[in-house]
C-alpha cells in the first residue's frame, strides 16, 4: 500500500529497535522480541464500530483506495514496528470521513488480542469525529498497531486511547498524523502499562493554524513499563502544539515520557507548550522525562518543563492532620495530580470513564508501592 | 484535657523544646507567646503528630491518653484541631470536597454515621456565612489562590465544622490586617465553650486583645519562662521578651 521502499524492505533493513537507540533508550524493545517473532506474529482481533456516513475499506477483500494511498508519501520516516504492522496485517482497515461531515457516534476501535494491526483514517475538509480506541487486555506476544490519520483543512479530531495494564504483552503502537490547514487533534492517553509499552506519535503540522492538543495520564504499578514518545513538527508558520503528560508510578513500574518539538526554518509563529510529570510512590518505581527541542526559526514560543517527585509530605500532614487517614490522603493527592488532565477531556462520559481508569489503576499502584 | 510533662522534642539533630511542661482543663483558652525561634510552632506539630518531631523524653497526655504513640489523623478524629500558621495549597481537591471528605473520616473513625454531600454543604453554608467564607471560595481548589485573610478564615471555618475538642492556633494573626483579625477573631470566640480548650500561640500581644486568654505562657529557648493571666501579655508588650524572659 505504499511507493518507494516497501514496508517490509524498511523493516528489515532497520531491524528490532534497541536502547542504545537515542529514541528506544528507555525501552529495549530487543530485549524482549526479536526480529523472527515479529515476523510470525498474525493479525491482531479487533472489534470495530462504524458510524453511519463512514466508508470504510478492509485491504483483506480490496485493493488500497486512491483516497489513502495518494495521502501516504506524507508518512515520511516509517519506523521499523510502524512498518512492520503495515506489512504483517493483512487484514488492514481504512476509514474515510467525508468533507463537511460531523459525526456524533464515536468511531470505536477495540483491539481484543496480540498481533499487528494497522488502520488509516483520512478526514476530508471540515469534518469532525471522536476516535475511541481500546486496548483490551492480552496474554504473552507482541502487539504492534500502525494508526495513521490525516486531517484535512478544518478537521476537528478527538482521540481517547485507553490501554489497560496487561502484564505479559508487548505493546507497541507508533500514531501518525498529518494536519492540514486549521486543523485540531486533541489526544486523550489513558496508560496502564505493559511489559514493555511504546506509545509512539508523530504530528506534522502541515498547514497554518493546525493544532495538536495531547494530553495523558500513566497509572503504573507492579513491573509495568509505558512509554510514550512524541515528535512535533512545526513545519509551516503559525501552528499550535500542547502537551500535558502526567505520571503515577507505583511497585518497580517504570514511566518514560520522550517529546520532541522541531520547529522547521521559517515556521514563525510556532507556539509550543510542552509539560510531563511524574509523581513516585515507591523507591523503586522510576520516571524518565525528556523534552527536547529543535528550533530552526526565530519569532517563535517554545516552553517546556518536566518534574519528576514525591508525594508533597506538607500536603500529606495537612490532610491527615484534618483527620483523613494516610492511604486516603495519598489517594486524594493523587488524583489531585492527575486532575488537570481528566479537566481537558471535555466529553462528560468519556471524562468519566478516565476516573474509573484511574481509580483502577490506583488501586495496583498504590498497593504495589508499599 | 491536655498534660505536657517536660516535653523535649528534637527536629533532626537539634533539640528545640527542652522540657515544656503546661496543663490545660476543658473551657480554658491559653495563650502561649515567644519570640521567633523559641519552639511555638516545635510545640503545635508535636501536639498535632507531625512526622519529623521527635519526642525525645517527657509524656503528653489528651484527656489520659497518651498522644505521643497516636496517628495524626486518630488525634484529628479525638478532637485535636491545629490551625495551621501557613496552610497548604491543594490544587485538584476542592475547598467543600476536602471539608466533606475531612469530616466523614473523623466520624467514621469515631463509629458515627456518614453525612450525604448535601448535609454537608448546609452545615459548611451555615457556619461559612459567619466567617465571610464564599461559596466561590468552597468552590475553588484548596486554598490555592486564596489571600492570606481567606487561608486563615478557612481554617477557623474548618475548626467550626470539625468542632474540636482542643483547637491549637498557631499564629492565626500573622500577616492578617486588622479588619481580617476582628473577623477571625469573632470566628474564634464563637467556639469558645466550657468544654473546648484553647491554646492561642502568637509572637504579639495584638490577637490577646480579641482573644482574651485566661493564663499567658511565655516560651524561650524550648521552655516556659513565665506564666500569668491576661495582663502578662502587655507587660510583655512593653518590656518586649529581653526584658521579661531574663
Amino acid at each position: 500500500m505504499s511507493v518507494g521502499p516497501s514496508p517490509l524492505d524498511i523493516f528489515r533493513a532497520k531491524g528490532v529497535p534497541h536502547r542504545r537507540m537515542e529514541d528506544w533508550k528507555y525501552s529495549d524493545l530487543r530485549s524482549v522480541v526479536d526480529a523472527e517473532a515479529i515476523e510470525r506474529t498474525q493479525d491482531a482481533d479487533a472489534t470495530i464500530e462504524v458510524p453511519l456516513g463512514i466508508r470504510r475499506v478492509d485491504f483483506e477483500n480490496t485493493d488500497v483506495p486512491r483516497w489513502l494511498t495518494k495521502r501516504l508519501p506524507a508518512l515520511k520516516a516509517i519506523g521499523a514496528m510502524d512498518a512492520a504492522a503495515r506489512t504483517y496485517d493483512t487484514a488492514g482497515v481504512a476509514f474515510l470521513v467525508p468533507a463537511e461531515m460531523r459525526v456524533d457516534d464515536p468511531l470505536q476501535l477495540d483491539i481484543l488480542s496480540s498481533g499487528h494491526k494497522q488502520f488509516a483514517l483520512v478526514l476530508e475538509k471540515g469534518a469532525s469525529l471522536t476516535l475511541v480506541e481500546t486496548h483490551r487486555v492480552a496474554g504473552a506476544g507482541l502487539r504492534n498497531v500502525s494508526l495513521s490519520l490525516f486531517l484535512e483543512e478544518g478537521v476537528q479530531l478527538t482521540h481517547i486511547r485507553e490501554a489497560k495494564f496487561s502484564g505479559d504483552l508487548v505493546s507497541v503502537e507508533t500514531i501518525s498524523v498529518i494536519q492540514e490547514e486549521g486543523s485540531r487533534y486533541i489526544a486523550r492517553f489513558l496508560t496502564g502499562g505493559a511489559k514493555l509499552s511504546r506509545t509512539e506519535v508523530n504530528i506534522t503540522l502541515a498547514g497554518e493554524g493546525a493544532e495538536a492538543d495531547l494530553s495523558g495520564v500513566s497509572v503504573l504499578g507492579d513491573k509495568a513499563h509505558a512509554d510514550i514518545t512524541t515528535r512535533i513538527d512545526h513545519a509551516v508558520p503559525n501552528t499550535t502544539s500542547r502537551q500535558l503528560f502526567k505520571k503515577v508510578a507505583g511497585g518497580k513500574s517504570r514511566a518514560v515520557y520522550q517529546g520532541k518539538i522541531i520547529v522547521r526554518e521559517g515556521a514563525v509563529g510556532s507556539d509550543s507548550r510542552q509539560t510531563a510529570k511524574a509523581l513516585l510512590l515507591s523507591d523503586r518505581a522510576e520516571a524518565d522525562l525528556k523534552p527536547e527541542l529543535e528550533i530552526l526559526a526565530d519569532d517563535v514560543k517554545c516552553a517546556h518543563g518536566a518534574a519528576v517527585g514525591d508525594l508533597d509530605a506538607e500536603s500529606l500532614f495537612y490532610l491527615r492532620s484534618r483527620g483523613i487517614p494516610e492511604s486516603e490522603a495519598r489517594g486524594l493527592l493523587i488524583h489531585a495530580f492527575l486532575q488537570e488532565v481528566v479537566d481537558g477531556i471535555e466529553d462528560e462520559g468519556l471524562r468519566g470513564a478516565a476516573v474509573e481508569f484511574i481509580d483502577s489503576g490506583l488501586a495496583r499502584a498504590m498497593e504495589s508501592a508499599s | 484535657m491536655l498534660d505536657i510533662k517536660d516535653l523535649h522534642v528534637a527536629v533532626g539533630a537539634t533539640e528545640i523544646l527542652k522540657g515544656l511542661s503546661l496543663s490545660l482543663k476543658p473551657g480554658e483558652v491559653h495563650a502561649i507567646m515567644g519570640p521567633n525561634g523559641s519552639g511555638k510552632s516545635t510545640l503545635s506539630y508535636t501536639l498535632a503528630g507531625r512526622a519529623g518531631y521527635d519526642v525525645t523524653e517527657g509524656s503528653i497526655l489528651y484527656n489520659g491518653e497518651d498522644l505521643i504513640a497516636m496517628p495524626t489523623e486518630e488525634r484529628a478524629a479525638k478532637g485535636i484541631f491545629l490551625a495551621l500558621q501557613y496552610p497548604v495549597e491543594i490544587p485538584g481537591v476542592t475547598t467543600m470536597m476536602f471539608l466533606k471528605t475531612a469530616l466523614n473520616a473523623q466520624r467514621r473513625a469515631r463509629g458515627e454515621s456518614e453525612l450525604d454531600a448535601l448535609h454537608v454543604l448546609k452545615l459548611v453554608r451555615e457556619k461559612a456565612k459567619a466567617l465571610n467564607v464564599s461559596e466561590e471560595m468552597l468552590k475553588r481548589a484548596l486554598n490555592v489562590g486564596f489571600s492570606g485573610g481567606e487561608k486563615k478564615r478557612l481554617e477557623i471555618l474548618q475548626m467550626a465544622v470539625f468542632e474540636p475538642q482542643l483547637a491549637i492556633l498557631d499564629e492565626t494573626d500573622s500577616g492578617l490586617d486588622i479588619d481580617a483579625l476582628k473577623i477571625v477573631a469573632e470566628g474564634v470566640n464563637r467556639l469558645r465553650s466550657p468544654d473546648r480548650a484553647m491554646l492561642v500561640i502568637t509572637h504579639y500581644q495584638r490577637l490577646l486583645d480579641y482573644i482574651v486568654p485566661d493564663r499567658v505562657h511565655v516560651l524561650a529557648k524550648g521552655r516556659i519562662v513565665r506564666e500569668g493571666g491576661k495582663e502578662l501579655a502587655h507587660e510583655l508588650e512593653a518590656k518586649g521578651y529581653e526584658g521579661i524572659a531574663a
